[in-house]
Order: C-alpha cells, then sequence, then structure tokens
C-alpha cells in the first residue's frame, strides 16, 4: 500500500509538472532523438493545445 | 550553465535543497541544472525535477512554470521574462499566505476519448478531444457536497474540465485553513465516487485571474 501511495503521489506530482503553470511563450521543446523522446514530447505538446484551447475559451 | 526552469519566486531563501536560484530583477527563478546535451524529455530528468519541485512545496508558494522551459544563463532569464516581473512581483506578494488545493474526481458516466485514426484532420480530433474533455460531468449529488463543505472554505475556486474521464476542482486556500480543508475532504469519503484530493501546490491555476 506504501508503494502505491508513493507510485500515485509521483503520478500526481508529474502531472501537475507537465499540466500546470505559466507556459512561457514559444518554450515548449520536443526532441526526436528516440521513441521516448518523442513519446513525452507529444505528452507535453498535447497538454499545451488543451491549455490553450480552455484559455481560448474563457475569453 | 543550462538549466529546467521550476518556478518563481519572491525571495531567495524560498528555494532551498537541490534547486539552484537563477536572479531574475529582484525575483528569482527556481530550476534544475542540466548538462548542455541532455534533452528535456529524458525521463529521468522528468522524475528529479519532479522530486525537486516537491521539496520546493515544503517551503514556500512560487509561480508554477510549466515542464520544458530552459535557460542559459541570468541574461537569458531576463529575456524570456523580464516582461513578466512586474505581474509576477504583485502576485506573489498577494497570493504569499496561500496554496492551491486540487480535488479530482471520476466522471460519473466518462465520455469514450476520440481515438485519432477515425479523424481525417488534427483539427477535427483536436475539436472531437475538446468536446469529449467538456462533455465530462460528476455525480450531482458528490459536486453538491463538495461546493456545500469545501468551496467555503477557499478564497478562491475553479471547477475545470481536464480529461474526458473527470473533473477537477482547483483551490485557493489560506494557509492556516489547509487542516480545515484537509477535514472537509476526508468527509467526502462517505460517497461511493472516486477522487483524488491532492496538494499544497503552488500558484499554478489561479495566476492568470489578471491577464
Amino acid at each position: 500500500m506504501a508503494d502505491n501511495d508513493e507510485e500515485l503521489s509521483l503520478l500526481e506530482a508529474l502531472d501537475h509538472l507537465l499540466d500546470r503553470g505559466v507556459v512561457i511563450s514559444g518554450e515548449a521543446v520536443i526532441s526526436i532523438g528516440d521513441v521516448d523522446l518523442l513519446y513525452l514530447g507529444l505528452n507535453i505538446v498535447l497538454a499545451n493545445v488543451d491549455a490553450i484551447i480552455r484559455t481560448a475559451n474563457k475569453r | 550553465m543550462r538549466a529546467v526552469v521550476i518556478g518563481a519566486h519572491r525571495h531567495r531563501d524560498d528555494i532551498r535543497d537541490d534547486a539552484i536560484a537563477i536572479p531574475l530583477a529582484d525575483l528569482f527563478l527556481s530550476g534544475v541544472e542540466i548538462a548542455e546535451q541532455q534533452p528535456v524529455s529524458d525521463r529521468q530528468l522528468l522524475v528529479r525535477v519532479s522530486r525537486i519541485r516537491a521539496q520546493l512545496l515544503e517551503r514556500a508558494t512560487f509561480i508554477a512554470i510549466r515542464y520544458g522551459f530552459v535557460i542559459a544563463n541570468e541574461s537569458d532569464a531576463m529575456a524570456k521574462c523580464g516582461a513578466q516581473v512586474e505581474r509576477w512581483r504583485r502576485l506573489l506578494d498577494e497570493h504569499r499566505d496561500e496554496v492551491e488545493l486540487t480535488l479530482k474526481v471520476a466522471a460519473a458516466a466518462p465520455l469514450p476519448r476520440p481515438n485519432r485514426t477515425d479523424f481525417g484532420s488534427g483539427a477535427d480530433y483536436l475539436r472531437a478531444l475538446h468536446a469529449a474533455t467538456q462533455g465530462a460531468a460528476i455525480d450531482e449529488s458528490f459536486r453538491a457536497a463538495v461546493d456545500a463543505q469545501l468551496v467555503p472554505l477557499a478564497n478562491q475556486h475553479r471547477w475545470i474540465h481536464r480529461d474526458n474521464a473527470s473533473m477537477e476542482l482547483a483551490l485557493l486556500v489560506a494557509r492556516e485553513r489547509v487542516a480545515d480543508v484537509n477535514v472537509a475532504g476526508a468527509k467526502l469519503k462517505s460517497f461511493d465516487v472516486p477522487f483524488l484530493f491532492s496538494g499544497p501546490w503552488p500558484l499554478e491555476v489561479f495566476i492568470d485571474d489578471h491577464e
């Protein structure tokens, strides 16, 4: 159970790191080096696009 | 030097442990130093930054910078963030004694996530993704309980559609009231609704109020 809690906590922390906070324009970096890098890069881009749509709808 | 930026802080003393401090006018950016050739999408780096960010949460509030922002040095930081300094300073002073808490609630009937292969264009896919996200709804009695028990304890609150399977409530809470909010949050366990109550987090959601 402790391991599960720790994993959950890490996942939540990663979720906040990737999908919350100020986006500095033009600084989302995509690295195309191998499969792992591309996968994470796409996640970052999708999060930003969704945030952009949310922001646009609020205005 | 090259560093992944974590947040913007009002005081140098708010940045400790494994994070480095980069001056930005009279503010400070916290960051994690990385090698010149290290990609920011490296999984180990991502986890390392996440752990250091968690250490900073124990110290003080800060404005969270979304992962992926890299600076080379102090003048690079000023070139990229200089325009934000005045606004960030005001927000940091204004919210110094507040933190964010997050309640993520599973949707009552999750909508299916659109499949990219079902759409001819990326734009159509993104619209469908957005529609699925906006369509997620949670149990009404649970939401009523949250609005009655948690929301009054917060200085600000915002319900957010994050994905097709959940909704999220962000709360801006005075530090001294965090314990009270946690007690109120624990009472929600009487509902048969899956949820995750987490925090404290830095200023992540309520930093755009003045834009």
